[in-house]
């Protein structure tokens, strides 16, 4: 097994100040790269490490640095996603809390790399304690002089700003992160311009996932092609998967890329409780296209999922043993979309709630055969035809549950028809 | 300019052009619901998704950019499919009243519907309930329920108006459009909300369940509201008559103008029209010497031009004063010009009188002068400062002082301009008073005699706004009673007088006009309809110092 | 003029926090929660101070309040329950947990009582799921519960 490179702070005492950091060698690599590299020069090295974004959508961090215009006179910015609201994922929070300094060198080395000399940490409202360790780490590393004007005694500047979010799911979209961090509402924009070009504050900006930021120091100390080979293929270096569920042991497991989800449930998570079966697993988060038992071979890492019509998404982990309820377990995801819809786009805004309505109606006893089919339709017209993609994150699980568990929504449709009473009158649109 | 092809035709567009406009030009409509030409581009409404070649998904046709090369596709099945889905989708939470909605008959939501129609409802669901029938400023009427948040409202004042009444809060399907809470959507421009609602959820106050849509017909016209001369249609209502089931003129919309008005207007134009159906209607000549008596026109003319021409005989020609009105087309004032000026070679003639409380400007439409025809008045040379005669405050005192015997009055309320008491002595000293208007006034009260005109949208004609764009206004209604438009009325007194005053139509009179003043040569009467033409090539003159009423 | 305004204090610490920023409406969430802490919610009064304060017109202040889930616009519990409802926490349980807090609260889901004592929420995925069923109290998370956790809770913060 592969030895860790974030985790290994998860167990230190400490591991969240800027003298345990140092101890374990933190703060060389911003030092090394400050002193050796030009700035091309590291978003080379992050190119070769094929360092992926891992927010969830799995772009090449290097590629999108490299997008930042060299000869633009505006500021630019660095703004680190700590949104972390997509259910089933919880890998940043350890990270904030047990690798902050690591964080903040990797904000450092990015920041140095496209050009700004301010980042915000943007986090969910919700994470106050984490908000305040990064607040208070922030000061310790100030006080150093690693943070704030002339660092390490070159001449980079750069200030670091934590920056709450206030409740909103969507505003872990990055278009939707920028105008919440500019003092709106988190409606995502339309693209282009992408944020590379035109981010925050109309600067050039990079939004990257707190874990991509946070591999970046090891990258530059240890060089790209080392962490490229430690992942499988055009996916690089380790991961950070989140296990939740119906599993023995829930937890944050750092695993090379391309580990087998196999391994990871039945290895690292410890396997289903006693007497239980698997019957679904969700590989990357609440909107990643639901598997099968049967389907756990897979590696897990971007291309493998999406080979097999799931995703890596965040890599949190959701397991569903056989006492699962697959009517209601959709109803919860979809129930989740609806309540984070921003309520921009027609499809999303409607078609969630509509569905999470049908879903509703099923599970008190008065679903219809009908149903089945018009879940899938509203759900394949929502599907691409958003501004953002949390349209996308609502049709899939409607998709891929209703498609690979339909018995169970048979039997839930069939065993309860004509049970209750309808809601509602049908409407006639036509009349 | 890059070439692009939709729905097989090709054309050639500047760039930057965007999908939705590039096939405006290749004569295809692509449904809008949030996209509004005025306004930024949102791309949320989603029901003008489009396919184009070599694009993995549909995209939205009013944000992005026709590019080079591209290939669009507005009618395949796959664009009708997600476009009838939008249509569902915006019917989830609809609560189909159309039966009482002011909207029916030119709401989009019907509009689309009919040609994307479903053919069974699946919803079974209820709705989310949102509040009906609020009234939000003093011209509009919101109905949360059909709203379907396509932000065009919002953007209008937060982009045109710059007035940020209206937010939209809260989230997902719970998201509800809102005027701040203890405040109301009240800005000079309001009503225009109205028009780029593409739904019933913006209704107008002021035509809430008058009539139904499908009963009105358009006329293009120019709102007489102020010397911007904001490009209108008239919607009217042919089987209502005055005073008898409502008002003819039921209401005034914008009418896109890009060199004028854009797609706007504001609200005091737009609701500055009631006076056309008014109990204050002029409907017969009148003679007001002791007891009032109706007159025919010939009567009229007859007894005014004979004691016009005693007061001309004994007092001499300047002892008459002509005052004309910037609310008065320029085929009326050139034909009194022809008549008073010309004809009867009367010297003291002019049209301007400063309010005694200036009108209210802004940087956008409105403009302090609240004449659609100042400009035309003052290139036809019918005021005393393009002459040589008094002005109309020097034939007030003049007329005090009984140097003046008789004046001729057009529209004009002179106590917006002067002190009652400063018109009562003035008129009271006279020999011979005429008013002409459509509506009864302080000053027509005064009058010896009161003739009838057509008002703005009984006729035909053209103003010249401040910029010096040459407009049309058209008839929509007919004449109340025995009203006619003002040269026509000058054209019964001049036969009298036999000065000759050789026009039967409207476009008569703007031929000789075009012949005779330098200012106005060569200009073609048939380029004049839709968006009139500039006289100085669309410069625009800065807002002239003085303000007339 | 609005009719609430800051302490000294929190007007420092809203100068401090608006020179963080490029522009000044980017204080807009820092600057909320400032004034939830200072006067508790965030009452219409508030908002018109808020926009006064970032040059933005109160609506948008608005807007803004509305679209977030964590900003109170009512008075709240002192004790605010946030019960996690997210997958992880439906697979593990959590409708057991809201029910029991209902019970021992006597509130429904989305209540306040009327003595401000509590608020009883369900909210989603709190990020936490390896703790499943979890909730949030206040600022603080608490994972693995069982209505006797909750019930040990609710003794030591009664
Ligand atoms: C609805 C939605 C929610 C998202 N939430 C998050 C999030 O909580 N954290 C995150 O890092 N990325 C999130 N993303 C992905 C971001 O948009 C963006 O791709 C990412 O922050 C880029 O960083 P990366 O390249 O380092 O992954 C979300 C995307 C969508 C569409
Ligand atoms: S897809 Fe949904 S969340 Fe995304 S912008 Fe549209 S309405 Fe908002
Ligand atoms: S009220 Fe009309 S214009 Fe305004 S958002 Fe709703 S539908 Fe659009
Ligand atoms: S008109 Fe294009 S999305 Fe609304």
């Amino acid at each position: 097994m592969a030895g860790k490179i974030i985790s290994k702070f998860f167990d230190i005492d400490g591991g969240n100040t800027i003298d345990v950091y140092e101890r374990h060698g933190g703060y060389q690599s911003i030092r090394r790269v400050l002193k050796k590299m030009a700035p091309g020069q590291v978003t080379d090295e992050v190119l070769k490490s094929n360092l992926r974004g891992l927010g969830g959508a799995g772009f090449p961090a290097g590629r999108k640095w490299s997008f930042i215009p060299k000869d633009s006179p505006k500021p630019k910015f660095l703004v680190v996603n700590a949104d972390e609201s997509e259910p089933g994922t919880f890998k940043d929070r350890y990270i904030m809390d047990r690798y902050t300094h690591g964080l903040f060198e990797g904000i450092m080395i990015a920041s140095y790399a496209i050009g700004a000399n301010k980042a915000f940490i943007y986090i969910r409202g919700e994470y106050v304690r984490q908000a305040e360790n990064l607040v208070e780490q922030i000061k310790c590393a100030y006080d150093r002089g690693y943070l704030g004007k002339r660092i390490f005694g070159t001449n980079f500047n750069l200030d670091l700003v934590v920056h709450r979010g206030a409740g909103a799911y969507i505003c872990g979209e990055e278009t939707a992160l920028l105008e919440s961090l500019e003092g709106k509402k988190g409606w995502p924009r339309m693209k282009p311009p992408f944020p590379a070009i035109e981010g925050a504050f109309k600067c050039p900006t990079i939004v990257n996932n707190v874990e991509t930021i946070a591999y970046v120091p090891t990258i530059l100390q240890e060089g790209g092609e080392w962490f490229s080979e430690l992942g499988s293929e055009r996916n690089g270096g380790l991961k950070l998967y989140g296990v939740s569920g119906h599993v023995k042991k829930p937890g944050v497991y750092e695993l090379p890329m391309g580990t087998s989800l196999r391994e990871i449930i039945y290895e690292h998570a410890g396997g289903l409780q006693d007497g239980r079966k698997l019957k679904a697993v969700v590989p990357g988060g609440s909107s990643a296209p639901v598997l099968t038992a049967d389907e756990i071979d897979v590696k897990m890492d971007y291309d493998s999922l999406a080979k097999i019509g799931s995703m890596l998404g965040s890599a949190g982990v959701i397991v569903m043993d056989d006492t699962t309820d697959i009517v209601r377990a959709l109803y919860v995801v979809t129930r989740f979309y609806h309540h984070e819809s921003c309520g921009q786009c027609t499809p999303c805004r409607e078609g969630t709630g509509w569905a999470e309505r049908i879903l509703k109606r099923i599970l008190d006893g008065n679903g219809r055969s009908v149903d089945i089919d018009n879940l899938l339709n509203i759900a394949g017209n929502i599907m691409g035809n958003t501004i953002c993609p949390l349209g996308d994150a609502a049709a899939l699980p409607l998709k891929s549950y209703l498609t690979k568990f339909r018995a169970d929504f048979e039997a839930a449709v069939s065993d309860r028809n004509g049970v209750g009473k309808v809601a509602d009158e049908p409407v006639s649109l036509l009349n | 300019m890059v070439k692009v092809t939709i729905d097989g035709i090709e054309i050639e567009i500047p760039k930057g052009t965007t999908v939705i406009q590039a096939a405006e030009q290749a004569g295809i409509e692509i449904p809008r619901y949030c996209y509004h030409p005025g306004l930024s581009i949102v791309g949320v409404c989603r029901i003008c998704l489009v396919e184009i070649e070599r694009m993995p998904k549909l995209q939205v046709a009013c944000y992005t950019p026709a590019t080079e090369g591209m290939v669009v596709h507005t009618n395949t099945e796959q664009v009708l499919e997600a476009r009838q889905a939008v249509m569902e989708f915006l019917l989830v939470n609809h609560p189909l009243d159309c039966p009482v909605c002011d909207q029916a008959g030119e709401c989009w939501l019907q509009n689309f519907y009919m040609q994307h129609a479903l053919h069974d409802s699946r919803m079974f669901e209820n709705k989310v309930k949102k509040s009906k029938a609020l009234q939000i400023g003093p011209n509009v009427m919101l109905d949360s329920e059909r709203c379907i948040l396509c932000s065009r409202c919002v953007r209008f004042c937060d982009e045109i108006s710059k007035s940020n009444e209206l937010g939209i809060f809260n989230r997902g399907d719970r998201a509800e459009l809102q005027p701040y809470p203890g405040t109301e959507l009240d800005n000079d421009y309001s009503g225009n909300t109205i028009d780029i609602c593409p739904v019933g959820a913006l209704t107008d106050r002021d035509f809430r369940f008058r009539t139904r849509v499908w009963y009105l017909s358009e006329t293009e016209s120019i709102c007489p509201g102020c010397s911007t001369g904001c490009n209108i249609n008239v919607h009217h209502n042919d089987q209502r008559t005055y005073k008898a089931g409502g008002s003819r003129v039921s209401r005034l919309k914008p009418r896109y103008n890009p060199d004028v008005n854009e797609w706007w207007m504001c609200d005091a134009g737009r609701y500055g029209f009631t006076h056309v159906d008014a109990d204050s209607r002029i409907l017969a000549p009148t003679r007001s010497i002791g007891e009032e008596q109706e007159m025919s026109w010939g009567e009229a003319a007859s007894e005014i031009m004979t004691k016009l021409r005693e007061v001309i005989s004994v007092h001499g020609k300047e002892s008459v004063g002509v005052i004309l009105s910037p609310q008065m087309t320029n085929e009326d004032l050139f034909v009194a010009r022809r008549f008073f000026r010309d004809g009867l070679g009367l010297k003291h003639i002019d049209f301007e009188v400063a309010p005694l409380t200036t009108g209210a400007k802004d940087d956008f439409l409105i403009k302090a002068d609240k004449n659609p025809n100042t400009a035309g008045a003052r290139l036809l040379g019918v005021g005393a400062r393009q002459g040589s005669g008094m002005t109309v405050a020097e034939m007030l005192e003049a007329a005090r002082k009984r140097k003046l015997r008789a004046l001729y009055i057009c529209h004009h309320d002179l106590a917006n301009g002067f002190a009652v008491d400063v018109v009562e002595e003035a008129l009271t000293a006279q020999d011979l008073v005429v008013f002409q208007g459509p509506n009864t006034n302080s000053t027509s009260a005064l009058a010896h005699y009161v003739l009838p005109a057509a008002a703005f949208v009984e006729k035909t004609g053209s103003f010249t706004n401040y910029a010096e764009r040459v407009q049309m206004i058209h008839t929509a209604v007919t004449p109340l009673g025995e009203s006619k438009a003002d040269w026509q009325i000058f054209r019964s007194l001049a036969k009298e007088a036999a000065i000759s005053v050789p026009y039967f139509e409207a476009e008569d009179v703007f031929q000789a006009l075009t012949a005779e003043v330098e200012a106005f040569s060569g200009l073609p009467y048939a380029g004049l309809a839709g968006q009139g033409i500039a006289l100085r090539d669309g410069q625009a003159l800065p807002e002239s110092e003085t303000v007339v009423a | 003029m609005s009719k609430v305004a800051f302490s000294q204090e929190s007007l420092s610490e809203f100068e401090r926090i608006v020179a963080q920023y490029p522009e000044r409406r980017a204080a807009m969430l820092p600057t909320l929660y400032l004034a939830e802490k200072e006067f508790g919610h965030i009452s219409p009064e508030v908002e018109v101070y808020v926009g006064e304060l970032l040059q933005v017109p109160a609506i948008k202040v608005r807007e803004v309040l509305t679209f977030y889930t964590l900003f109170a616009s009512k008075p709240r519990g002192k004790l605010h329950f946030q019960v996690c409802r997210g997958i992880s926490c439906d697979l593990r349980g959590c409708t057991k947990i809201i029910e029991h807090l209902q019970e021992k609260l006597n509130l429904n889901s989305e209540e306040t009582s009327a003595d401000l004592a509590y608020t009883l929420s369900e909210v989603e995925c709190l990020g936490a799921c390896e703790t499943a069923p979890m909730m949030q109290l206040n600022d603080d998370y608490h994972g693995d519960l069982t209505t006797e956790t909750v019930d040990l809770i609710l003794d030591e913060k009664k």
